[in-house]
């Protein structure tokens, strides 16, 4: 009885979490018709692909895509790299210093970017990047660097000191030890902290909303967020759900091959200092 | 394999050994051994030396770093393990050593570094490059909605034959008007504007006003004008110059059955006795209308206003909305809502929604554009519609809101002559029997009135012409965005039921005086007497107040449950991380659409399980709209939750449990006396993040919302985002979000240094 009640609980959670995913897919594969139609069902009786074409085929959203890559990718490498650089000086520091220095990383980490666009974008029209990636990698790094030097100094510091001796000895110069030494031997975490800047600038929304004000260079949520209509009053509820569909399955991919390392992640940086 | 952690140096002095097998052992802290690097472990006497020695043989430590069986290095080894045991027990070393380093060879990395900035610095300016040269190739572009029909595609396939050296590229953009608006805002501030100003009416006096917009005058000949109907030339005029050519015209009007009301109501007191006489609800209400808080409302409304003698604005630009007849208009209003003439659903309706409704059979009588016409005739009501203009009071004059698309130029277009070419032809009657025949738009050349073609088509149009006599413009003013705000927010409020009629016009007109007298306040004092600003907190504590706590009560209970070892368990953990890996912004579509009404699963499920009786317009009340949105940030965070709660169970010792346990405590005790006190740290972490990000939340009631049915879910960072891109106050915006960060930045302050003791005890 008890494993009963216990699997349910299982269950529910289950269902709670993943509820709103499967609606959008089983919404996404009904025709326009059974969209809306009354009464409501929960899987399509026919099942069409027409609204994952309708996505593609009345905006670019591959383009969308392909700008959602560029921005977050190009920020994801950029973020790592600054980190490296940063947490590296932060590990020679000693740890009270360097604690003390990082408390203010996280003042960073926490700042909710809706309250940063307009100077982020003020920035950017005098640089005359709006409209450009870079803007938008730009953000994004600065936006990231706390919470990624956050993370890959607290992996820096798993490493001995000694180990950068040996290498002095070996005749390796600074930059070396970081590329040569720490970084292959703090390949996890990094590739967890890239992770989750990825998915961080992936998800983003308002910055890319304000900087990329031109269609062909929307990124994904800020496209699904502004789709248009089959006429001027109409919401397209069938592409929508699509749209979604088409974003979140690929997302949901990504994190079931890394869940582990991302819930290592989100616990080493959050509690461990 | 052996991975160890170093804690502390050992600051040793090692002593030649004497006789271990005749070796000769030398000083082990030579540059051969701190080459070795040799990391040990404290291995409790479990190893031997030798056994150590044996393991760490041919191993590689680093590119230069090989420990090689020669005996006098294993020796050395023995040697300094034997010193080391000696050393005292406090003193520890504990190191660490992967076995199978890799390393490509010798050198600096210095290299590496050059190689990737040079990369790196290549790849960035092809990035700041590239776009700017692919904007080329489209030098006049604009933004308009989805293009149904292919008319727009039909008229620029034409010009591009005409004109083969000009490009016009139409972007398609939302469907909502707002939302376009903000597009166009954004490139003109941005400084990419859009060439060509695909404009409704009331864009003009605003973009005008700042300057974005090149004078038509010399551009637009007046033989062209005066083809085009006076009151749509009319708003595009501000301050006396010309901006704006009407391409397609629009009117509000009433549409009815004539199968079953032969004479259709012309005033107020008429409809009141057509809608006592005929109407049956629910089955059939009799009239429905826009009454969404958007700028349709304000369409809606004025029509009622105007019905009544009133007027928005007087001739010297004076606000007439403290009168009688703005009373009696929002009276009226609220009575058609109050007496069941039209369903309370009525309040989410935008256009679509209301024309579903009539086309359903479900209303007598509908307000809403020329383009429902077109649709109508392909619905099984085709033929059972007719025309009026919309109803007024007794003894006043009838009227329509003017709506319509125009275009202008922008004052920074690079080539003014092309776009002023395309403008001539998309007026022209060629280009607009397309729009005409593809579109359903309504054209803006009066001539086409008398086309044989078109009253073949649309014998309804002599009606039309007729309405669109009665046309009238909604106030020109720079500042009409934040007029349309105050009203929409109102009158909405008024049919909602917050606000009284009379409670309303006061509030509208000193509302909007205000606005027009424009922005004396400086920034401190506005603050303290800024009501919307009182509002926007109030709804930011709600919904922080509201989902913090819930994260963190079902977050809890997430993580006491995912800890408990079970099959699946790692199935679990990833549908937990769904939630909170997934877009903000396009998740809340999803929850807008799963809380739609009719077509929602919440409403379906809800009804069906018996917790309501009838489908609930969630987004169109407050109470509603909050919900939802606290419902959908709550389903989004209680992963990120659980997940940092769940590595802090992990981390408390199961025989520390099971202790409490045999000494007789259950369950409850053991959590709230252990589990508890030893979560603490990791709440406090997560409340820092959740009670800042939830503060700041933009994205998910941006999408969802919109900032709610009367700004009821309107939070602090929305109200930033609107003052600076929609009303364009910046320096206000400005001021706030500084206000905002420094508390925010002071909170997580005090938070952290609560918990910064225990990082130095690291």
């Amino acid at each position: 009885m008890k494993k009963t009640l216990f699997y349910c609980v299982i269950a529910s959670i289950f269902l709670y979490c993943l509820f709103p995913f499967f609606w959008a897919i089983q919404t996404a594969l009904k025709p326009a018709g059974e969209v809306f139609r009354l009464p409501v069902s929960y899987f399509p009786e026919t099942i069409s692909l027409e609204n994952v074409k309708d996505v593609f085929a009345k905006r670019p959203f591959g383009r969308y895509v392909l700008n959602s890559l560029i921005t977050a990718g190009g920020a994801t490498i950029l973020t790592i790299a600054g980190a490296s650089v940063l947490a590296f000086r932060l590990r020679a520091l000693g740890l009270r210093r360097a604690m003390r220095i990082q408390r203010w990383f996280l003042v960073g980490a926490i700042l909710p970017p809706a309250l940063l666009v307009i100077p982020v974008f003020m920035v950017m029209k005098q640089l005359s990047l709006v409209n450009n990636y870079l803007a938008l990698i730009l953000a994004y790094t600065a936006l990231n660097l706390p919470f990624a030097v956050w993370m890959l100094h607290a992996a820096f510091r798993q490493l001995p000191r000694e180990l950068d001796e040996a290498a002095l000895m070996d005749g390796f110069s600074p930059s070396a030890i970081l590329c040569r030494i720490i970084l292959p031997l703090s390949r996890p975490s990094l590739a967890v902290t890239a992770v989750l800047v990825f998915i961080f600038c992936w998800n983003e929304f308002i910055l890319a909303l304000s900087l990329m004000p031109s269609q062909s260079k929307y990124t994904v949520p800020v496209g699904i967020a502004l789709l248009s209509g089959a006429s001027v009053y109409e919401i397209p509820w069938g592409e929508i759900n699509a749209a979604v569909a088409l974003t979140t399955v690929p997302v949901i991919l990504v994190i079931a091959a890394l869940q582990r390392w991302i819930i290592e992640g989100l616990t080493a940086g959050a509690v461990k200092g | 394999m052996f991975r160890l952690i170093v804690q502390r140096q050992l600051h040793w002095e090692p002593r030649p050994e004497k006789g271990s097998g005749g070796d000769e052992v030398h000083p082990v802290y030579g540059v051969g051994l701190m080459k070795a690097t040799l990391f040990l472990k404290k291995l409790r006497g479990r190893f031997a030396a030798a056994e150590v020695a044996a393991i760490l043989d041919g191993t590689r430590i680093s590119s230069r770093v090989r420990i090689d069986t020669e005996p006098t290095r294993r020796a050395r080894i023995r040697a300094l393990l034997g010193a080391l045991a000696k050393t005292p027990r406090k003193a520890f070393l504990l190191i660490a050593f992967y076995r199978r380093t890799r390393s490509k060879g010798a050198g600096t990395g210095r290299a590496l570094i050059w190689q990737g900035g040079v990369l790196a610095l290549l790849i960035f300016s092809l990035l700041a490059v590239l776009p700017v040269r692919a904007e080329a190739r489209h030098p006049l572009r604009m933004i308009g909605p989805e293009d149904v029909g292919g008319a727009w595609a039909e008229v620029i396939r034409r010009f591009h034959a005409a004109h083969p050296d000009i490009r016009i590229d139409y972007v398609s953009g939302p469907w909502s008007t707002d939302e376009r608006q903000n597009m166009y805002i954004r490139s003109f501030l941005a400084g990419d504007a859009y060439e060509l100003v695909y404009m409704d009416v009331v864009w003009t006096a605003k973009f005008a006003s700042r300057g974005w917009l090149l004078p038509l005058d010399e551009w637009v000949a007046d033989e062209v004008r005066s083809a085009l109907f006076p009151r749509d030339v009319e708003a595009g005029f501000y301050q006396g110059r010309f901006y704006r050519v009407p391409v397609r015209t629009d009117v509000g009007m009433l549409y009815y059955r004539k199968d079953l009301m032969p004479q259709p109501p012309r005033t107020w007191e008429e409809l009141e006795a057509a809608c006592d006489q005929s109407a049956n609800p629910p089955e059939r209400y009799c009239i429905v209308f826009q009454g969404m808080q958007y700028e349709g409302l304000v369409c809606n409304y004025l029509e009622y206003l105007w019905g009544a003698g009133g007027s928005p604005l007087g001739p010297e630009q004076n606000v007439l909305l403290d009168r009688d007849e703005n009373i009696a208009a929002l009276a009226f209003m609220k009575q058609v809502l109050d007496r069941g003439w039209a369903p309370r659903s009525v309040i989410t309706f935008q256009e679509q929604q209301a024309l579903e409704f009539f086309e359903q059979g479900k209303a007598l009588m509908m307000r809403n554009w020329p383009y429902a016409w077109t649709v109508l005739q392909r619905s099984p009501l085709e033929g059972k519609v007719g025309i009026v203009p919309f109803i007024h009071q007794t003894g006043r004059e009838p009227a329509g809101t003017l709506g319509g698309w125009g275009l202008g130029i922008a004052r920074t277009a690079q080539y003014p002559e092309a776009a002023k070419k395309f403008i001539e032809f998309a007026v022209s009657p060629e280009a607009q029997k397309i729009l005409h025949f593809r579109r359903g738009a309504v054209p803006a050349r009066k001539s086409l009135f008398q086309d044989e073609e078109i009253l073949k088509a649309s014998p309804h149009y002599k009606d039309l012409y007729e309405v669109l006599l009665t046309s009238r413009t909604r106030p020109i003013h720079p500042e009409y965005p934040r007029i349309s705000a105050i009203l929409q927010k109102h009158v909405s409020a008024v049919l909602v039921g917050i606000e009284s009629p009379q409670e309303a016009a006061l509030q509208m007109n000193q509302a909007i005086e205000g606005v027009l007298k424009g922005k004396s306040y400086s920034w401190p004092r506005r603050l303290f007497s800024d009501p919307d600003l009182k509002k926007t907190l109030k709804n930011t504590l709600v919904f922080t107040g509201l989902s913090v706590p819930f994260e963190f009560l079902l977050g809890l209970f997430f993580a006491l449950w995912v800890n408990l070892p079970f099959r699946g368990r790692s199935l679990m953990r990833l549908s937990v991380l769904v939630p909170w890996a997934l877009p903000t912004a396009v998740m809340a579509m999803v929850w807008q659409w799963m809380f739609n009404n009719p077509f929602g699963v919440i409403n379906d499920l809800l009804v069906r399980v018996g917790v309501l009786q009838n489908p609930l317009d969630w987004l169109s009340t407050p109470e509603g709209a909050m919900f939802a949105a606290v419902f959908a940030d709550v389903w989004k965070t209680t992963p990120f939750v659980a997940i940092i709660l769940l590595s802090g169970l992990q981390s408390i010792p199961q025989e520390l449990r099971e202790s409490l346990s045999i000494d007789g405590g259950g369950n409850v005790v053991i959590f709230y006396h252990l589990v508890l006190p030893l979560l603490m740290p990791f709440i406090r972490v997560a409340l820092i993040f959740r009670v800042i990000h939830a503060a700041g939340i933009f994205d998910l009631i941006w999408v969802l919302t919109k900032g709610g049915p009367a700004d009821t879910t309107r939070t602090l960072s929305l109200y930033i985002y609107d003052l600076a891109f929609r009303y364009d106050e910046v320096g206000y915006a400005l001021f706030l979000t500084s206000l905002f960060l420094i508390s925010l930045i002071l909170i997580s302050l005090l938070i952290i240094r609560s918990a910064a003791l225990r990082y130095e005890r690291v």
